[in-house]
């Protein structure tokens, strides 16, 4: 069958104005892009168009320039699209990268932070196994309260996680499911207690979206990764309110403090005036708040720091080291957050296990000075060691001390 | 003046608006086939003339970057390009040293300093008939 002319010529018409009306709507349709921006960052060598919208966010630290890292090698998306809704629909982690269900991705490999203990580069390792990661010791001590285990032995993470060259005799820990258990406060505990540690599901919105993994510590401002932490972003957390045991609840604190001594919410604990001056960083060492690599049984198993590694005891001054090495771990912290320029030949404090307190020095007339890692203030102190004190020499842990030095509220 | 006839007009209309879309159409596909969303990398550089760079100098060349040495031997091109991340690299006393992870290389390019483990790369230079340098980085 023949069409004809009339017909013919009535469809290349009809076909020729679908054309062109399709073609100016994809014109109209790509005009409204920006035009791309182009970045080949040098560790990925591919172009991305990320920084069309996003130029005007800072630098996120002097560790991972955007010429060398890009946006793509963390952040994951599209990076050729200029769309948001495609550009960031391959997004890992969402706003947060280093949530602890994509840091290998977006925050591993063997050059960065998932490299080899010996190199002290297995952060991802030693974080994912720490306490502030599996939250061991409450769920032990909620299970053994409620008869659901014999014992406080860590046996549940919130999530699993193993450590095959275990130094505490831990090896792994199965993820803990509260739903199935048989107690009602165990399951509350799940529904009310599981949402503030590094490998929990962030709560919903916004503001907590970098409250896990790396973020929830080293991402103080917007877009911003740094070793300087202040105590405030640690009170996020440790500072937000108590639980009420009776109805395994988190009670949100309502106050509203005006000093720094006030902020201090604890009603039950004690502070000396080091615990509300320096930042928390100043004492407690990486292995503390980080994880060592191996799997703890509580917090109390990994914490160490005490008045005395600074101050020392009656009869014993505190450790100090003589930087002779220049690949000394304390050189790569400072350099990570410059507050103080080391040098071999200082001499620095240790703590008992051997760490660093690379923001100290020893003075040379045998007091001690601390460099405020947040606030780069110097703090100067003194040795117990000759002082007034009258502790009895075998009572020289922390509780000691703040039965005289504590401070009321 | 020249009256057109409804039938001539249908035509003008129609042909016109297959001309457009078929210009349109084949601008679209040029535009698609020459699309490149990868911006080339520039891999060779010229350094002008090697007059320029007197027996004994060492030039910093921002652009690669790289550093131009004139010794004895001849040119040789280091990068500066950090070989642990990809990060440029700042010259001290002692050589290089990378401003993101704190490596640290002599000024021959050997690790002094971790993170990194491999050497600086030295990159080819070519000197042409009329005495230019060209440096190549792949």
């Amino acid at each position: 069958m023949q069409t004809k002319p009339s017909t013919f010529h009535f469809l290349l018409f009809i076909i020729s104005g679908l054309l062109l009306v399709t073609l100016s709507l994809v014109w109209w349709n790509s005009s409204r892009h920006p035009a791309p921006i182009p970045l080949t960052p040098t560790l990925s060598g591919e172009t991305e168009y990320c920084i069309t919208c996003h130029a005007d966010l800072p630098e996120i630290s002097a560790s991972h320039p955007v010429e060398t890292f890009g946006c793509v090698s963390c952040h994951g998306g599209e990076r050729l699209a200029l769309n948001a809704d495609l550009a960031h629909s391959a997004m890992r982690g969402g706003a947060n990268p280093s949530d602890l269900s994509v840091v290998e991705t977006s925050c591993g490999g063997s050059n960065c932070h998932s490299g080899s203990e010996a190199d002290d580069r297995h952060h991802i390792q030693r974080v994912t196994t720490s306490v502030q990661s599996t939250y061991a010791g409450a769920i032990s001590n909620i299970l053994f309260t409620f008869g659901a285990q014999p014992d406080l032995t860590a046996r549940f993470g919130i999530a699993a996680v193993t450590d095959e060259n275990t130094k505490t005799g831990i090896t792994s820990l199965q993820a803990f499911d509260p739903v199935s258990a048989n107690h009602p406060s165990i399951q509350k505990f799940g529904e009310e207690c599981l949402t503030c540690h590094l490998h929990a599901e962030p709560r919903e919105g916004e503001a907590f979206a970098r409250e896990t993994g790396c973020a929830a510590c080293h991402s103080t401002e917007t877009h911003t990764l740094t070793t300087a932490i202040s105590y405030t972003q640690c009170n996020a957390c440790h500072n937000r309110g108590n639980y009420d045991l009776r109805t395994m609840t988190f009670i949100e604190r309502t106050d509203h403090a005006t000093t720094r001594l006030q902020d201090y919410y604890q009603p039950i604990a004690q502070f000396t005036q080091c615990e509300y001056t320096l930042d928390c960083v100043d004492c407690h060492t990486r292995s503390e708040v980080m994880g060592d690599g191996d799997i703890h049984n509580d917090q109390a198993s990994i914490e160490y720091v005490q008045c005395k590694t600074c101050h020392g005891t009656l009869d014993e001054l505190p450790r100090t080291k003589k930087l002779t090495d220049p690949n000394d771990i304390a050189f790569t912290l400072a350099f990570l957050n410059p507050v103080v320029e080391l040098k071999l030949g200082d001499t620095i404090l240790v703590t008992e296990k051997g760490e660093p307190l690379w923001n100290t020095r020893v003075l040379p007339d045998g007091t001690y000075e601390m460099i405020g890692k947040a606030t780069k203030q110097y703090f100067t102190f003194n040795p117990v060691m000759g002082s007034a004190c009258e502790q009895k020499p075998d009572e020289q842990e922390s509780h000691y001390c703040h039965e005289c030095h504590a401070v009321e509220k | 003046m020249t009256q057109i006839s409804r039938r001539d007009f249908l035509k003008l209309t129609r042909n016109g608006i297959l001309y457009l879309s078929g210009l349109l159409a084949t601008g679209g596909l040029l535009r698609f086939l020459s699309y490149a969303p990868t911006a080339e990398q520039k891999t060779e550089f010229d350094l002008g003339s090697a007059d320029q760079y007197p027996l004994g100098s060492r030039t910093s060349i921002p652009e690669i970057p790289a550093l131009l040495i004139h010794a004895e031997s001849g040119f040789t091109a280091l990068s500066l390009t950090c070989t642990h991340l990809g990060c440029t690299l700042e010259p001290n006393e002692t050589g290089f040293a990378c401003p993101c992870h704190n490596s640290a290389f002599d000024s021959d390019g050997n690790v002094t300093h971790g993170p990194a483990v491999k050497p600086l790369q030295v990159l080819r230079i070519e000197i042409t008939d009329d005495r230019n340098i060209k440096v190549f980085t792949a």
